[in-house]
């Protein structure tokens, strides 16, 4: 599904991110670890082709991401609220994503009816602006946004991060039923090492820009991270 | 803690990033204020021998005084215009163990510290130095003056209550155009003189003290009006007012014509009503329509034969125009804080400008729907205005958004737009000149060779083919900013 190679990030003399190779096979749950400046952003921004690689590729679906853009159709992503339209209402923004998707009004009926426990009735309906709307919400308005369009790929940043508690398992449990039903792939970066072990089949710690474990046990996940993350 | 206040505001203003990043829109902005305070300071100057021209044999004192209201009238509108209000900056200190009195203060002295507050000072000191004190003596002349600095002053603590109070509201437009039509009414149509009207006032002001405690007493009012109104209104759910949301799910039809690019105009268009700044462009299009009230019936301009006088031109370009080339001129800036959602989206920068060239062709072209009624001055204005448009939105169009495309610099829209240099750079300033070449380039050699008619013409035509060319065009465009989209969305994700 996505194939990164070589990729390198330079800014001036500081290499922030250094990934000699990864591969993530469709229907994978992939999850990212690491400190902060670890470079999970980074290299979701190039996955997304937001920031230029210094050198090597990522391809999604055999396509470089930085020279086609047929790949954006079917890769949706939540990396934070440069990714909404803050001045529209929550309703408006799915009609307008409804409407870049070419999904019918039932489509998109059908798609929100799924985010209904998610939302708890805080982000449909309410006359209120996105750029209004408290962390949480907001974080709720971009995951449902990221799985509009049937997508083959979802990357969400911190997804668990301003959530609170029930709204985290909800979370969860929405990401896992996705994942059951569509087989989508999942790129999830988290801090919470109890979510994304629980959700992700595999767990890649970055470091200084380098993938330092790629840890597929599941058994073994959770005391890897802490032996590490505890230093 | 007085001092340390004031040593935050300069560190912020300081180390703001967009003050370094616009170091030279800065320099230039201190260099435009100088220059202007000049003006003032020379039109203080030559006070007197300007009265002698336009009066000569009157009492000069006399008529000063009788016109003095409209100065303060002026002063009124463009301190609505300019003036800003100083609780920005109160988010980061309200939580802190100062009084909020105490903050207030700081707020409110340090926004009396500006260019605005000597105006009046500067532009009537010359004449009450040598006109009044020769005649009043040097008493009368401190009176006068004094009472004069206390009324401006006095405006700019009412207008720091007024814009908080009103501001974004239909009262606070309503009450500006009420002072438009009391201005323009009483000298203009003759209703009633209200410089007449005024006239003791600061006649007395010229013999007796008493004017002048009574402004004194007057701006402390209003000083405290503000104070007031500011220490009870310190919370941050007052300040930053989440807005009632506007003109939900209403879009133009017409545009959902046009596929994908037509939904992202319609999201432009929301994008414009909901901000304050693009809100103010939209204002000042609809002013601008009735700038050829001033041009195309004053005499100075008026032309033998065809009645085109060669200013007109730029008249007719501002007029079919001014939107588009204003707004343009931000290009992708006004897009700066969801830049990413076009970025990750299958033809997403493709459609935003094509959607934004959509909006600005159908804006352009209500503008000069509503400019039509000019015909009533004569059929020339209705052709140049229909030439002017398609030069817009043939040629100019383009050229502008290739320019502003270079080095594009992200900004606050919910920040007012009048003297707000945010996303205003190098290329902003540099782009004006092809806006004022270009039209004449066109125009001069025709009219030159030929006449008027053949110029407007050659207006017309380049732009019809500007127009027919519109993919190509367009797609130069598209193509740039495909180029330097990592650049782009990088500088848009930095902190403003």
């Amino acid at each position: 599904m996505i194939q990164i190679s070589q990729l390198k990030k330079q800014y001036k003399e500081a290499l922030v991110l250094d990934v000699d190779s990864l591969e993530i096979p469709s229907g994978e749950c992939f999850g990212l670890v690491g400190n902060n400046g670890a470079g999970k952003t980074t290299l979701f921004r190039i996955i997304l082709d937001l920031v230029r690689a210094s050198s090597g590729y990522v391809k999604i679906n055999g396509e470089d991401v930085s020279k086609t853009e047929a790949w954006k159709a079917k890769t949706g992503a939540y990396l934070d609220e440069h990714m909404l339209l803050a001045y529209l209402t929550p309703d408006e923004y799915f009609e307008t994503l409804r409407v870049i998707y070419g999904m019918s009004v039932a489509d998109l009926k059908n798609h929100l009816d799924r985010f209904t426990e998610l939302f708890n009735d805080e982000v449909l309906g309410k006359k209120k602006y996105i750029r209004d709307l408290s962390k949480g919400n907001l974080k709720k308005v971009g995951i449902a946004a990221a799985l509009m369009g049937n997508p083959d790929v979802v990357m969400l940043d911190e997804p668990f991060e301003n959530l609170d508690p029930s709204s985290q398992i909800r979370l969860k449990k929405l990401i896992l039923r996705e994942k059951e039903n569509s087989k989508i792939t999942f790129l999830i970066s988290s801090h919470d090492l109890n979510h994304v072990t629980e959700i992700c089949e595999r767990i890649v710690l970055l470091e200084k820009g380098k993938v330092i474990r790629d840890l597929r046990e599941k058994a073994e996940m959770m005391s890897e991270l802490e032996a590490y993350f505890t230093g | 803690m007085f001092f340390t206040l004031i040593r935050l505001q300069y560190l912020k203003s300081l180390r703001s990033t967009s003050f370094a990043k616009s170091v030279m829109t800065n320099i230039l902005m201190g260099f435009l204020i100088l220059v202007l305070l000049g003006y003032v300071v020379g039109l203080g100057l030559l006070l007197k021998s300007i009265l002698d021209v336009a009066a000569p044999g009157e009492d000069y004192i006399a008529l000063l005084n009788s016109y003095m209201i409209y100065f303060f009238l002026g002063e009124f509108l463009y301190r609505y215009f300019i003036q800003k209000l100083p609780v920005i900056e109160l988010e980061s200190l309200l939580h802190l163990p100062i009084g909020k009195g105490r903050i207030i203060q700081m707020l409110l002295v340090r926004s009396f510290i500006s260019p605005l507050s000597i105006i009046a000072i500067l532009l009537f000191l010359p004449f009450s130095l040598e006109v009044i004190s020769a005649k009043f003596g040097f008493f009368g002349a401190f009176t006068w003056i004094s009472a004069i600095a206390l009324t401006s002053w006095t405006i700019h603590w009412f207008m720091l209550w007024f814009k908080q109070r009103f501001e974004d509201s239909l009262i606070g437009l309503f009450v500006i155009f009420l002072v438009l039509v009391l201005g323009a009414g009483s000298s203009y149509m003759g209703w009633f003189n209200l410089g007449e009207i005024m006239k003791p006032v600061f006649d007395f002001s010229l013999s007796s003290p008493i004017p002048l405690i009574g402004m004194l007493a007057v701006m402390i009012g209003s000083y405290f009006l503000c104070y007031k109104f500011y220490v009870s209104n310190a919370y941050l759910e007052d300040l930053s007012e989440e807005e009632d949301v506007r003109f939900v799910n209403q879009s133009i039809g017409l545009f959902s014509r046009f596929g994908l690019a037509g939904e992202l105009a319609n999201l432009e268009w929301k994008l414009i009503i909901r901000h304050k700044k693009s809100r103010t462009y939209l204002m000042l299009a609809g002013f601008f329509l009735l700038y050829g009230l001033i041009f195309y019936k004053n005499p100075q301009y008026a032309t033998e034969g065809s009645g085109i006088n060669w200013i007109f031109i730029f008249v007719g370009i501002f007029i079919t125009g001014i939107f588009m080339l204003q707004y343009a001129q931000l290009f992708l800036s006004w897009n700066s804080a969801n830049f990413d959602f076009f970025l990750s989206r299958k033809q997403g920068i493709e459609s935003l400008v094509r959607g934004k060239y959509l909006l600005f062709i159908g804006v352009s072209f209500v503008c000069f729907l509503a400019s039509v009624p000019y015909t009533f001055f004569g059929w020339q204005f209705l052709l140049l205005h229909i030439c002017c448009l398609f030069f817009n939105i043939g040629i100019l169009m383009h050229l502008i958004i290739y320019f502003s495309l270079w080095k594009p610099k992200p900004m606050d829209l919910n920040k007012g737009a009048m003297f707000n240099y945010e996303g205003v750079g190098a290329a902003q300033f540099l782009m004006i000149l092809p806006m004022f070449l270009a039209p004449y380039a066109v125009y001069l050699p025709f009219y030159f060779l030929f006449n008027e008619y053949v110029g407007l013409l050659a207006l017309g035509v380049i732009g019809l083919i500007g127009l027919l060319a519109f993919k190509p065009l367009s797609q130069i465009n598209i193509n740039r900013v495909l180029r330097n989209r990592y650049e782009i969305s990088s500088s848009f994700r930095q902190e403003l």
